[in-house]
């Protein structure tokens, strides 16, 4: 049904948020931006959600309350971003449950085809082909920005000398990416990030023990669900590695031939795909074991099909190759103490791993 | 003469006699597993991911008990069905998964009829056994054969259990739950004796497709999903079709875990809520107690006067 104001809410995620907020924006739509994922948000979405369905899910839903509540009424969610897992079916659920639950929204479930996504927008927003054209441009933009800091920081949180400058500067980009919403404003700023940056004071002939993140692509990138995994291992000294991110993603979806590259790799220990990115965890993992890292860390939502199919296969590699290798899954159960203690634990863990084999770090 | 072990769980039940039928007509003895015990269940369960579904444990566990028994153990990988709908995803990684299992090498063949049809399929698999064509193509008539057999009986009893006059109970599961009787402890002969009789949603007949149908509206409307997996469309499917018939309630089993469960529970709730029909939803895995299970059941056959 027409209404008379389109007001959008989308999914939040992680640091990417605030990228997907200014596509929006661009396109001339209202927007109220989802909550940031807390204890609140996510038993809140845990209430609705059946409790069959992975945790993405009820964090998702967590996030698109707090909006509604303020006077969101349009949904945006896109499907098929994984292959054959439930992500496909979040759409459809979740427009399910929130109508039964008294929310007259719309929701607005995207096939990840660029046909299919330029019909949809054009017929919510109703912009020009251009504003589309300069609103994704903006969008990537500031998405592959976001994607640097994080990057950036992972290098200079272990070797930094005075202990949370790094923190503090990649907060406080954040914080302004959030307002810059021109192409000039973001070019200055990138100027700006890279400047700063510099500034740092770092140790640069310290050893630094290399950790690869590997897992379901929601829990790694999205710190407040992970309770900031990064950057707790970032403070105990370890550099840390991560592969998977947005741009990875849609790398993959427009050009397949990365798919080939990781089967051929992974083909000794799984021959088909399994949905979802089981098969790139298995390639990273491999990947990390030959460039001969101190350790692995598999972030998976509790139960997520793919992971925990792929799960014993990384188990095998882990003794295979003799690389320490810590998996959590994360859901509404998960309390930040008990992800703290297996974390302190693995640190060790790694810090030996790395004396042991008296590795010097690369970088 | 080489002797080839079949695991009678989960992608056995799919399919339950052609696969013993074709290998036995290849000319190799077949060993089955026996059926689910519990000892069986706590092998799977000490071996499996303590996160995976309670089904796949189950496997595991049959995988375990046909290790070093047999020479060769088939695990098919099963990928999409004659009508391009996809399998679980659990499934595609099973023999994989199976070969870090035991020591007894894997036998498998990919069944994805995307790409290949279903007797290419196989003929490779007799390739790998040393088997030409011709007695592939014969062994395949055989056993097809004897599975429409066994269809066709299996449409007979269905009618003959809904001619009964006592209240008719579905029970929605996948096959690999509602046959293994270890699994659903039980269910049916416990609902017989509550005095309800039960009916398999697997046994409900539908008509065999050629093409994928679209439900859903070109507008982008959700009641109505287009399943891009196989149980989940055939599940949807037969419990529209079962309405047809008087139908006085309904019950669904899901493994704990079973993550396309998740979502189609939500259909199938959806499709009796809009009839008004009682419906009773059951998780098992391993701990579930036959006491817990026969009070549920009672308290919901009595909601059924």
């Amino acid at each position: 049904m027409p209404r008379e104001k389109t007001i959008v809410t989308f999914a939040g995620w992680g640091n990417y948020t605030v990228a997907f907020k200014t596509l929006f924006e661009q396109l001339g739509l209202e927007v109220i931006p989802p909550e940031k994922t807390n204890p609140r948000t996510v038993s809140e979405g845990a209430k609705l959600v059946p409790d069959m369905f992975c945790f993405p899910m009820k964090a998702t839903i967590g996030n698109y309350l707090p909006a509604l509540r303020k006077g969101a009424n349009t949904i945006f969610m896109v499907q098929n971003v994984g292959g054959s897992c439930r992500q496909r079916y979040y759409g459809a659920i979740q427009n399910k449950i929130l109508k039964e639950n008294g929310w007259d929204i719309d929701f607005i479930d995207l096939k990840i085809t660029p046909k299919n996504i330029y019909k949809k927008v054009k017929s919510v927003s109703g912009a020009s082909f251009s504003q589309i054209f300069r609103a994704a441009r903006i969008f990537f933009k500031k998405l592959w920005l976001v994607e640097k800091v994080d990057r950036k920081a992972q290098y200079y949180r272990p070797r930094e000398i005075q202990a949370g400058e790094t923190d503090k500067l990649v907060d406080y980009f954040l914080a302004r990416m959030e307002r810059a919403d021109r192409p000039e404003e973001l070019s200055s700023l990138e100027t700006e990030i890279g400047k700063k940056l510099l500034k740092i004071k770092v140790d640069k002939n310290k050893s630094v023990p290399r950790v690869g993140i590997i897992g379901e692509i929601y829990t790694v990138s999205d710190p407040h669900i992970n309770f900031g995994v990064e950057r707790k291992l970032g403070k105990e000294g370890i550099e840390v590695h991560r592969e998977m991110d947005v741009t990875y993603h849609i790398q993959k979806i427009i050009f397949p031939w990365k798919d080939w590259v990781i089967q051929r790799k992974i083909n000794p220990y799984l021959k088909s795909t399994v949905g979802g990115h089981g098969r790139d965890a298995i390639y990273e993992m491999l990947d990390y074991a030959e460039k001969k890292f101190d350790g692995v860390v598999h972030l998976l939502p509790f139960g997520c099909m793919p992971e925990v199919t792929v799960r014993p296969i990384l188990e095998n590699i882990h003794k295979e190759k003799n690389i320490p290798f810590l998996s959590l899954s994360l859901d509404e159960q998960v309390a930040e103490a008990g992800i703290d203690t297996r974390l302190e634990a693995f640190v060790d863990v790694v810090k030996n791993h790395h004396k042991k084999y008296n590795r010097q770090s690369l970088s | 003469m080489v002797t080839i072990g079949i695991p009678k769980a989960l992608v056995y039940w799919k399919r339950p006699l052609f696969w013993e039928g074709f290998f036995k007509n290849l000319g190799f003895e077949v060993l089955l597993s026996p059926a689910t015990n519990r000892e069986i269940v706590e092998m799977g369960v000490k071996k499996a991911d303590p996160e995976t579904c309670f089904s796949n444990k189950v496997y595991w566990g049959h995988l375990m008990w046909l290790d070093k028994k047999c020479d060769l153990i088939f695990v098919p990988r099963l990928k999409t069905n004659e009508i391009k709908l996809e399998y679980c995803p659990k499934f595609f990684g099973l023999p994989d998964l199976a070969q870090i299992l035991v020591t007894t090498p894997i036998l498998t063949c990919t069944l994805d009829q995307k790409k290949r049809s279903f007797q290419k399929s196989l003929e490779q698999l007799g390739a790998q056994l040393d088997k030409n064509v011709q007695d592939v193509k014969a062994a395949l008539r055989d056993s097809l054969l004897k599975e429409k057999r066994e269809e066709l009986k299996k449409e007979e009893k269905f009618f003959k259990k809904l001619a009964s006059k006592k209240p008719k109970i579905i029970l929605i599961s996948h096959p690999y739950n509602l046959y293994d009787t270890y699994v659903n402890l039980r269910t049916e002969e416990k609902l017989l004796r509550l005095g309800v009789q039960p009916l398999m949603l697997e046994e409900v007949p539908v008509r065999h497709r050629k093409f994928l149908p679209k439900r859903k509206g070109a507008a982008g409307d959700l009641s109505e999903v287009d399943f891009h997996w196989e149980f989940a469309e055939e599940i949807v499917e037969k419990i529209r079709e079962i309405f047809k018939y008087n139908i006085t309630g309904g019950v669904e089993i899901s493994s704990f875990q079973c993550g396309c469960d998740g979502v189609i529970k939500e259909m199938v709730e959806g499709e009796f809520k809009k009839r008004k029909t009682p419906f009773l939803y059951l998780i098992i895995d391993e701990h579930t107690g036959e006491a817990g299970l026969q009070t549920r059941l009672e308290a919901f056959v009595d909601t059924l006067h």
